[in-house]
């Protein structure tokens, strides 16, 4: 990592996080297998992956709304899983989280206003006859007005329900923010006005951003710095520029690909990967991505038999290179950009 | 109520407030709501009659005419007259009485029981849950008018609270209503359950958890209300289900026995019709028919009114 150790508000260190498999004993999901990351204060890091890609759940462990099953998760300074109920309630304060779907995030029961004010609430931070002001306050920060305090949450839109959890997220004055995929539920047009609010109160309060996004075009416009999560572990992290620039791992590749151009002209027929994401209670041997993979395919084609094993992806044979079913590949930095780490076998070899 | 953004209520000219809690927004829509009003003030008149009957009227029981039974409705007695020449009118208000006492303690015990025990259980999950589950299952295994009569039939020559000046007959309508609860306690406490385990994954209870909030404190604040619904529903129906219990005890000779119901002038009837003497069953099936509407539409109302989305439907 490029910054100095105080420069970061938080690392994550072999973070994993399984889920047992009912009924097939010792069997688990491994929706996060070893991660770590790591975020610059008032700095933004994006997360990038798929379905089912572990995205989510990392969020979720950090902030220790799920239990973790190993790994480190400093913040601050403060080991976070080691804290006790009350430490970790405390510091729920300044660590906070904006959800996906704006529906779901909003008790329909409970007014704006009593919304908003639930973080105050919780942590005494504005005494009560002063809770409505601060509210008023913090809905006009994020672009609505205060008289909506009083609304319940079906009366908006999208988009509007999603600054109503900005707004509540930003109220016990946070340092760090979850955002798990905040913009991925809303129409396009709203989306980057979303953004650019996010964007907007990260410059003012100097907030520092994990970005959870399945869209590199939406990461694009916002991250410092990205790292691209596959099966529960990070295939690829560098810096935004890097990272577009120049992507290293295959699955990278195929998650740029996959960003629309909006320019017939321009399209290119580009390769589709084959399959589907493997279920993370099995996962593949070696490198978790060698069934999809488009470049160990082209690289077995010109290695000799010995060197390949010939697999099954999807319902067809293929060839892959012997070395990512049988090595388990680790994160390494390039040779000449030590801040922009891949996991790919093959890559890292053809760089020695 | 898509336009909502373009219509800000006044805008900066209101005072700041956090808006009004979800009772009292409740009881205003309740208020401007003429079929609620109308079904609540029905339940008031019944509670009322239930009340001020058994003082009015407590002559009743010793007020036989055997020179006029079984008398069709007249001037004199609008409902005409029982096997002993009583008026069944007055019948049919003193089994207000004991309909009204037995549908509201037996609900009153049993709904708020079957709603903590649900939510508990679906909430906390573990151990807490097996136990639970296992408690209701295993009442649920046994049908319900055979576990009614099983317990009535235990209830006898039994004393509760004995010794205290609050000492009741459990053979008599405290055990009815004792008995009923302890029965209808297991569907309220299912449905709960179900829900609360829905509501428990929902986004805005892991944001309550994010917030920094007990987990006691979200099951107060943000599953609760989330699944009140539920216990409102229950009490309505439950209140219905315990007058027709008691109907169907009372039938099989297990009612109330110091005080006329209604299920007794059911049970009393079933050979009267026949004969083509209507009245008796007319006024019990008539006394029911205007509560069970009026709770079922008064518990719909109610529900209706606390859930915000209907609000201005």
């Amino acid at each position: 990592m490029p910054q100095a150790q105080d420069n970061l508000i938080l690392t994550v260190e072999g973070l994993k996080t399984y889920f047992p498999v009912r009924g097939r004993r010792g069997r688990h999901v491994r929706a996060v297998d070893g991660v770590d990351l790591s975020v610059a204060r008032g700095g933004t890091l994006g997360l990038v992956g798929e379905s089912g890609s572990g995205k989510t759940t990392v969020g979720r462990t950090i902030l220790r709304l799920l239990e973790p099953t190993a790994g480190r998760v400093v913040f601050d300074g403060r080991d976070v899983f080691s804290l006790s109920a009350g430490e970790m309630r405390a510091l729920r304060r300044r660590m906070q989280i904006i959800f996906q779907d704006p529906m779901s995030s909003l008790n329909p029961r409970m007014t704006v206003g009593t919304i908003v004010a639930e973080p105050l609430a919780v942590h005494g931070l504005v005494p009560r006859n002063r809770r409505a002001g601060r509210v008023g306050e913090l809905l006009e920060r994020v672009g609505l007005a205060p008289a909506y305090a009083r609304r319940y949450p079906h009366e908006f839109s999208g988009g509007q329900r999603q600054r109503i959890g900005i707004a509540r997220a930003l109220a016990s004055q946070p340092d760090f923010i979850v955002c798990d995929e905040p913009v991925s539920a809303l129409d396009v047009s709203i989306q980057a006005q979303i953004l650019n609010l996010l964007a907007d109160l990260q410059q003012e309060l100097g907030l520092a951003y994990l970005f959870i996004a399945h869209n590199l075009a939406v990461v694009e416009h916002f991250a410092d710095e990205v790292a691209v999560m596959y099966l529960g572990r990070i295939v690829e992290r560098a810096s935004r520029d890097a990272l577009y620039a120049r992507p290293m791992h295959p699955y990278t590749r195929a998650l740029l690909h996959a960003v629309p151009v909006p320019d017939p002209a321009r399209a290119v027929a580009h390769d589709r990967l084959p399959g589907e994401v493997p279920s993370p209670i099995d996962p593949p041997a070696g490198c978790p991505f060698h069934p999809r993979c488009p470049l160990t395919r082209q690289v077995a084609d010109r290695l000799p038999q010995t060197k390949t094993i010939t697999i099954l992806s999807d319902g067809a044979p293929a060839r892959v290179v012997q070395q990512c079913m049988c090595e388990t590949p680790v994160l390494r930095p390039c040779r000449d950009d030590a801040s922009h780490c891949h996991a790919c076998v093959l890559q890292q070899r053809a760089e020695a | 109520m898509g336009d909502v953004a373009h219509n800000p209520t006044g805008g900066a000219t209101v005072p700041p407030r956090l808006g009004r809690s979800l009772w009292s927004d409740a009881l205003r829509r309740l208020l401007r709501d003429k079929a609620a009003v109308v079904c609540f003030v029905v339940i008031v008149i019944y509670a009322l009659v239930a009340i001020v009957s058994p003082l009015v009227l407590s002559g009743w029981k010793d007020s036989y005419n055997y020179d006029n039974i079984n008398a069709p409705p007249s001037h004199s007695h609008w409902l005409g007259t029982d096997v002993f020449g009583r008026s069944v009118l007055e019948k049919t208000l003193l089994g207000a009485s004991t309909s009204m006492t037995v549908g509201f303690w037996s609900n009153i015990l049993a709904v708020p029981l079957g709603m903590i025990l649900g939510a508990v259980a679906g909430y906390y999950g573990g151990w807490l849950d097996d136990v639970i589950v296992w408690l209701y299952t295993t009442l649920a295994s046994i049908p319900g008018i055979i576990r009614l009569i099983a317990l009535k039939f235990a209830f006898m020559d039994h004393k509760l609270l004995a010794g205290t000046p609050l000492e009741m007959d459990l053979d008599g309508l405290a055990g009815l209503c004792l008995a009923l609860a302890v029965t209808s306690w297991i569907g309220t406490c299912r449905l709960v359950r179900a829900e609360v385990m829905k509501v428990r994954e929902l986004d805005y209870v892991l944001a309550a958890r994010a917030t920094g909030r007990r987990g006691f404190s979200i099951l107060l604040r943000h599953v609760l209300p989330n699944v009140l619904h539920i216990g409102i529903i229950t009490f309505s129906l439950g209140f219905v289900g315990a007058i027709t219990s008691e109907v169907i005890l009372s039938y099989l000779g297990l009612g109330v026995k110091e005080m006329p119901s209604w299920g007794q002038m059911i049970d009393a009837a079933r050979m009267d019709l026949v004969v083509g003497r209507w009245w008796e069953l007319a006024g019990a099936v008539g006394a029911m028919f205007f509560i069970v509407l009026a709770w079922n539409v008064f518990g719909d109302r109610l529900r209706d009114a606390l859930d915000p989305r209907l609000k201005n439907v």
